[in-house]
């Protein structure tokens, strides 16, 4: 539990390992937030559940990922072999659609299949896959334990790639849009931190794996940092654009049944004007030469 | 006489309060409970999240 402010607001995080039950969680009211994947969201509002995209999670920070020792060097030679996926309803997905149809492929020619999120590594090692794709730090695991390599990364397939946004559902829009707002905020504010410079990024990856996501640091370092723009923090605004395009591929795809307006599923007014966030930051203190604490 | 035995009731009901707050309840959500009393509750978001970027 963090205590966010002084005003007495309270940000309570909830750590899932799959998409199913957050999206349960979301809809039976026991979450009023939550990160989830665009295409979900979009599925979720299709479905009549009273949710709003507010902001975005990040942008890029997925990575398609293969044996070290694979023969596979681009992406034809996936044809007739077996890609784990997050989830239907994730962009991921969409981008496995999108390659194959700029390779000339057949919407069949790659199997793809369900996997949790923190199961693609094992999944890769144990041979039950031959490719994986998925968000950091999942897909950066099996490249630091040494048997994956990344065939592509999103920022070289589809730049800005969206992945996790975040929803709030409306009633919490309607009663509580000061601390959507500053949720939000807080948000933005994290994202330009982070994207500042390589030394935030570290301290970012020691505290989030320590104390946040229990992960390893030395993970979220690499992660975070090769290469620097494998995910990035800003430009989080959701827009009209990236939202109109994912939305022509679910319904080519098949995920989505009918196309939704981008004001049915998007609330932009929690997008705050640059001018106005205070970006003041509170700094960790830096350790001098010969400090015997560091 | 009287006046030992009620404070020693006093005191025995204090700790065993004392205990049944950091042993059942916490510390966290007793003073939420006052808060509210009082009618400050704090407005609290539950956010769910996959540990990924």
């Amino acid at each position: 539990m963090t205590t966010h402010s002084e005003t007495g607001s309270v940000f309570q995080s909830r750590k899932f390992t799959d998409f199913a039950p957050i999206k349960e969680s979301l809809i039976s009211r026991r979450l009023n937030a939550s990160f989830i994947l665009a295409p979900l969201a979009m599925k979720l509002v299709e479905d009549g559940v009273p949710i709003r995209i507010v902001y975005l999670g990040h942008r890029d920070g997925t990575a398609l990922m293969v044996g070290k020792d694979s023969l596979i060097r681009e992406f034809p030679d996936l044809r007739g072999k077996t890609v784990a996926i997050p989830n239907r309803f994730s962009n991921q997905n969409l981008l496995m659609h999108r390659m194959m149809k700029r390779w000339g492929m057949a919407p069949d020619s790659i199997t793809l299949i369900e996997v949790p999120p923190p199961e693609h590594p094992t999944a890769l090692r144990a041979g039950s896959v031959d490719g994986y794709i998925v968000g950091e730090p999942f897909a950066a695991l099996s490249e630091v334990k040494g048997f994956g390599r990344p065939l592509y990364y999103t920022k070289d397939m589809w730049p800005n790639f969206i992945s996790c946004v975040l929803v709030v559902r409306k009633e919490t829009i309607d009663e509580e849009r000061a601390l959507v707002q500053e949720l939000v905020d807080g948000i933005a504010k994290s994202g330009k931190w982070l994207d500042q410079n390589l030394e935030h990024r570290m301290d970012a990856a020691q505290i989030v794996g320590k104390h946040v996501n229990f992960q390893d640091p030395e993970l979220l370092k690499f992660v975070l940092s090769k290469p620097p723009d494998r995910v990035k923090y800003s430009n989080l605004g959701p827009l009209r654009a990236d939202f109109d395009e994912i939305m022509e591929l679910a319904l080519e795809v098949g995920v989505l049944k009918r196309r939704l307006e981008f004001e049915e599923y998007v609330d932009t007014s929690f997008v705050a004007p640059v001018e106005r966030i205070d970006w003041g930051f509170d700094e960790l203190p830096r350790p001098t030469a010969g400090d015997p604490g560091q | 006489m009287k006046l030992k035995v009620l404070i020693g009731a006093l005191v025995w009901t204090l700790l065993v309060s004392l205990a049944h707050v950091q042993l059942n309840v916490g510390w966290v959500t007793l003073t939420e409970v006052v808060r509210e009393w009082f009618g400050r509750k704090r407005a609290v978001l539950e956010i769910g999240y996959l540990p990924v970027t």
